[in-house]
């Protein structure tokens, strides 16, 4: 039985049970290569639920707090290894009701960039398959066909995962898959390049990347830790954090406002980078945040259920300031 | 505000020394003391807690101790207060360096606020590197109401560091 048929199953009986209102999944989007989050309410409509390489939303983002639409709704959801940790970051901090909540994880053998996949090609692509594990077929409009491996056309930060399997699930869609040694510190070496530029180049580069960010809060409103989302700071005028103004100074302290909101809460699970319409690399500013958490109290976020976010909690032998 | 050295100089020693009445920061810009040479006197702000660094810098001035003039103390009510993002903000409006002081760990007016803030300042100083602001230009530290001589050490090197670096150009951050 392949994955997609477990969640199926998971989400077919929760649904006839009324043990949830209704089934967060994925289904076929309006692109053949793209999946979009789908809302299952009947039983009967679970087949259009699918699982594959392409499922990248977060799914998590849906439950934030007071979010349950309507409110006190019992909820059904699917997890990848990295959407878990965010919903264990939320659940460290009582913002969801795991008593509301059914949770389906699904260990994930890594997903593929979208972009990465669509630059290869001029015609538009008509089809996606996964003849094989491992192995991508694509069609375009034009009759082309290419194949991949799975690992050429990989998320960057899937390169890197860490927790591949779900770390907070009711039940698992198939069997797990291997973990990756946790004996070694996490892999940053993504962020070399630009931590090896001098100050004046960082602050060039920011200036230049940040340029072309519209401010669309594409990044805060999928983003599943940044939980103030009706109440968010950056909308505000009074105090007045970020201007109105159009220029790279404002764009520059909105996503600054965003990485300090979700620091010790964010494990870097990407949906902020997947989501900005203007490809900004916004993994430099929350991988780096994360390697300095790490660095400073060996603590990864959203691993550990009986864990507060390092921010929130103190220990008098820190060992920072002089 | 005004770029009159005149001006700052007295706006920063009503800030660095509250109720100390005739600092020597309020006197005239002296020849040879850090932080008013180059096109223009660097700018920094000082958030320090009320109840430790502002009485500590007051101590200063009551003291008298000689101190750079280049300092605006922001006077919050905790460390525990200071959002990291203070810092950056004040970067981005042009401040060419930032300090932030408080109560030594333990002494905190509110038993814990410092304990907090210490981990989100080490996390603001690797950060503010990370984002291409040169190292001299952030420092936090501890200064006790007591130690005038502390903090006035603290700005005397703190500014001549600035100093060093120079005012800020117009930058993102």
């Amino acid at each position: 039985m392949s994955r997609q048929d477990h969640i199926r199953e998971f989400a077919a009986k929760a649904l006839s049970e009324g043990r949830v209102d209704y089934f967060i999944g994925w289904k076929q989007g309006y692109n053949s290569s793209e999946m979009v989050p789908a809302f299952v309410k009947d039983p009967a409509q679970v087949d259009e639920l699918v699982w594959n390489p392409l499922c990248h939303h977060n799914l998590v983002t849906f439950i934030k707090r007071n979010m349950p639409d309507p409110a006190g709704a019992k909820i059904g959801l699917c997890v990848k290894g990295c959407d878990s940790r965010t919903l264990v970051a939320l659940l460290q901090e009582q913002l969801v009701d795991k008593e509301k909540l059914y949770v389906v994880g699904v260990p994930c053998d890594g997903i593929i960039d979208r972009r990465k996949l669509e630059k290869q090609f001029k015609a538009e692509i008509i089809d996606v398959a996964f003849p094989d594990k491992g192995q991508v077929v694509v069609t375009t409009a034009k009759g082309e066909t290419k194949e991949f491996a799975q690992d050429e056309v990989l998320l960057e930060s899937c390169k890197r995962c860490r927790y591949p399997n779900p770390l907070y699930a009711d039940d698992t869609a198939g069997p797990l898959v291997e973990e990756p040694d946790r004996e070694q510190a996490p892999d940053f070496s993504d962020l070399a390049e630009y931590e090896n530029l001098c100050d004046e180049d960082k602050q060039a580069f920011l200036e230049r990347v940040y340029s072309t960010c519209i401010r669309c809060f594409a990044c805060i409103h999928v983003c599943p830790v940044c939980v103030c989302w009706d109440r968010c700071v950056n909308r505000s005028r009074q105090p007045e954090w970020v201007e109105q103004k159009v220029d790279t100074k404002e764009n520059l302290f909105f996503q600054m406002i965003h990485m300090f909101h979700v620091a010790g809460r964010c494990p870097s699970c990407g949906a902020c980078d997947r989501a900005c319409p203007v490809e900004i690399p916004l993994y430099l500013l929350h991988r780096k945040m994360n390697k300095e958490i790490y660095d400073m109290f060996r603590f990864e976020p959203g691993v550990k259920l009986d864990e507060k976010p390092v921010f929130q909690v103190f220990d008098l032998n820190d060992p920072f300031g002089d | 505000m005004a770029d009159n050295k005149t001006t700052q100089a007295s706006g920063a020693a009503s800030g660095a020394a509250p109720g100390g009445g005739a600092a020597p920061a309020a006197a005239a810009p002296t020849p040879g003391l850090p932080g008013v040479s180059g096109d223009r006197p660097v700018k920094i702000v000082g958030i320090v807690c009320n109840w430790c660094s502002y009485a500590g810098a007051d101590t200063a001035g009551v003291g008298r101790f000689r101190q750079p003039p280049n300092v605006r103390l922001v006077r919050v009510p905790c460390t525990g207060r200071i959002d990291p993002l203070f810092a950056l903000k004040a970067f981005q409006k042009g401040a060419d360096g930032v300090l932030i002081s408080g109560c030594h760990p333990g002494d905190c007016h509110y038993s814990e606020g410092n304990y907090y803030a210490r981990r989100r300042f080490e996390l603001l100083e690797r950060m503010v590197h990370y984002l291409g602001i040169p190292k001299e230009r952030f420092r936090w530290t501890w200064v006790s109401a007591s130690e005038g001589q502390r903090w006035q050490q603290v700005v005397t090197e703190f500014v001549a560091a600035v100093e060093k670096l120079g005012p800020r150009e117009g930058r993102a951050l």
